[in-house]
């Protein structure tokens, strides 16, 4: 699923509106987007006060820095989102929410098949990433993917997968790089 | 730590992953804002990682979202009921010459990992202006004895016969003087708890073209050159 060009094409104008503190077209596109924001707040924090403080302050970032925003940062939604994103995971960090909750699954990782990740997320990953998740290995592809869809630490990511940190770090750098020689292709 | 190439491109996909953190994370932030390089591999990889985020589900919030955020941001224009307090207008008070607001735009990149040590919020930002690469300034407060630090990035000596003076917008009333501040090096300024007060609130820096030696009134004389708001970490 992704936004149509006369979407972004609204999201632009508003965001444009928004960056000379039109309020009415802020709520408008808080009307647009905050769902798709929110969703990806509640996927990566796992707690809906979290999620929604998160949210909260995203937007709040939004209205500030709207005359910020710039086409070299991507399109206005991927913008937005990538704040909802930084917001959530630093909410994440400073009430050092541990999620205990996925530890069970979370063990399942390692052999491969069944884990904290939706199969259904890890192939939409492949497909938005042109395919070049099937240039990692699996144990690159997962700590990556964990790390961006649950906000998993190097550590957090080294005590489910019952490896050394130091090797868990290796996959996820090396992994990224093998990404970015890919991305630029 | 030197920004090398590598480094830059190591350290920001992890950023954007989310897996570099605490320090290293505050580190990293901290260069975004020194180095157009830098911010434009964090671009790269925020575009190419964000599609991912296409597949998570929609869920829409509760209605409680909007209303703490309408609340946040226009709480008190709502109870004075005035127009001027909008946080655009703060510092169009009168008899201030703006020549250049248009030009300087406050990149204020977050430093958002919270301090272990100091559990009061802290405000911080960066005084830019379009065209410029770097920052001019980098502005933070420290948790500690009520002190604003300046540090000086590609800020450029003051015409001959003139100073920088920074000011304190309160959310109402008059601007307070911070000093004259000199380009290069870190310049530290101890907030008086009037001037923390203010600044929390209004969280709004403004800077001035002065004689030299600073304004001779003791509220600004000159064009106001940059206007910043701050952030808090």
């Amino acid at each position: 699923m992704s936004q149509t060009d006369n979407d972004q094409d609204d999201l632009m104008r508003l965001l444009v509106a928004v960056s000379r503190e039109d309020r009415d077209s802020f709520q408008q596109l808080y009307h647009m987007v905050s769902a798709r924001m929110f969703g990806l707040c509640l996927k990566l924090a796992g707690q809906r006060d979290l999620a929604e403080d998160a949210l909260q302050e995203a937007f709040i970032q939004i209205w500030h820095r709207a005359r910020e925003y710039h086409t070299d940062r991507g399109m206005p939604l991927g913008w937005m989102m990538s704040i909802a994103r930084y917001r959530t995971l630093d909410m994440m960090r400073a009430r050092k929410i541990r999620r205990n909750d996925g530890e069970e699954q979370l063990e399942y990782v390692e052999d491969g098949r069944e884990g904290p990740l939706d199969e259904s997320l890890r192939s939409a990953g492949e497909a938005q990433l042109s395919g070049c998740l099937n240039e990692l290995n699996d144990a690159q592809r997962d700590s990556i993917l964990l790390s961006y869809y649950k906000g998993l630490t190097h550590d957090e990511l080294a005590h489910v997968l019952n490896t050394p940190l130091g090797t868990v770090k290796s996959w996820v750098r090396r992994g990224l790089m093998v990404l970015k020689r890919c991305l630029e292709q | 730590m030197k920004k090398t190439p590598e480094r830059i491109e190591k350290l920001a996909a992890e950023y954007v992953l989310g897996s570099l953190q605490g320090l290293a994370r505050k580190r990293f932030e901290r260069w975004m804002m020194e180095s157009a390089a830098v911010r434009q591999e964090v671009w790269f990889w925020e575009q190419k990682l964000g599609p991912l985020s296409d597949e998570v589900a929609e869920v829409n919030p509760p209605s409680s979202v909007w209303n703490s955020i309408e609340r946040r941001l226009w709480q008190q224009e709502r109870h004075t009921g005035k127009a001027q307090s909008r946080a655009n207008q703060r510092w169009f008070w009168p008899g201030w010459s703006i020549i250049a607001t248009a030009a300087a735009l406050v990149m204020a990149v977050l430093l958002v990992q919270p301090s272990s040590e100091a559990p009061q919020m802290q405000l911080s930002g960066a005084i830019v202006q379009a065209g410029i690469g770097d920052p001019l300034w980098l502005v933070s407060e420290t948790g500690r004895n009520n002190l604003l630090k300046l540090r000086s990035v590609a800020a450029n000596a003051a015409e001959a016969d003139k100073d920088y003076e920074l000011w304190i917008v309160p959310e109402d009333g008059q601007p307070l003087s911070l000093g004259v501040i000199a380009v290069g090096g870190v310049h530290q300024v101890t907030l008086t708890d009037t001037a923390r007060q203010a600044l929390s609130q209004s969280r709004t820096l403004a800077i001035s073209l002065e004689p030299l030696g600073g304004s001779p009134t003791g509220a600004p004389t000159g064009p106001i050159l940059h206007v910043a708001q701050l952030y808090e970490i």
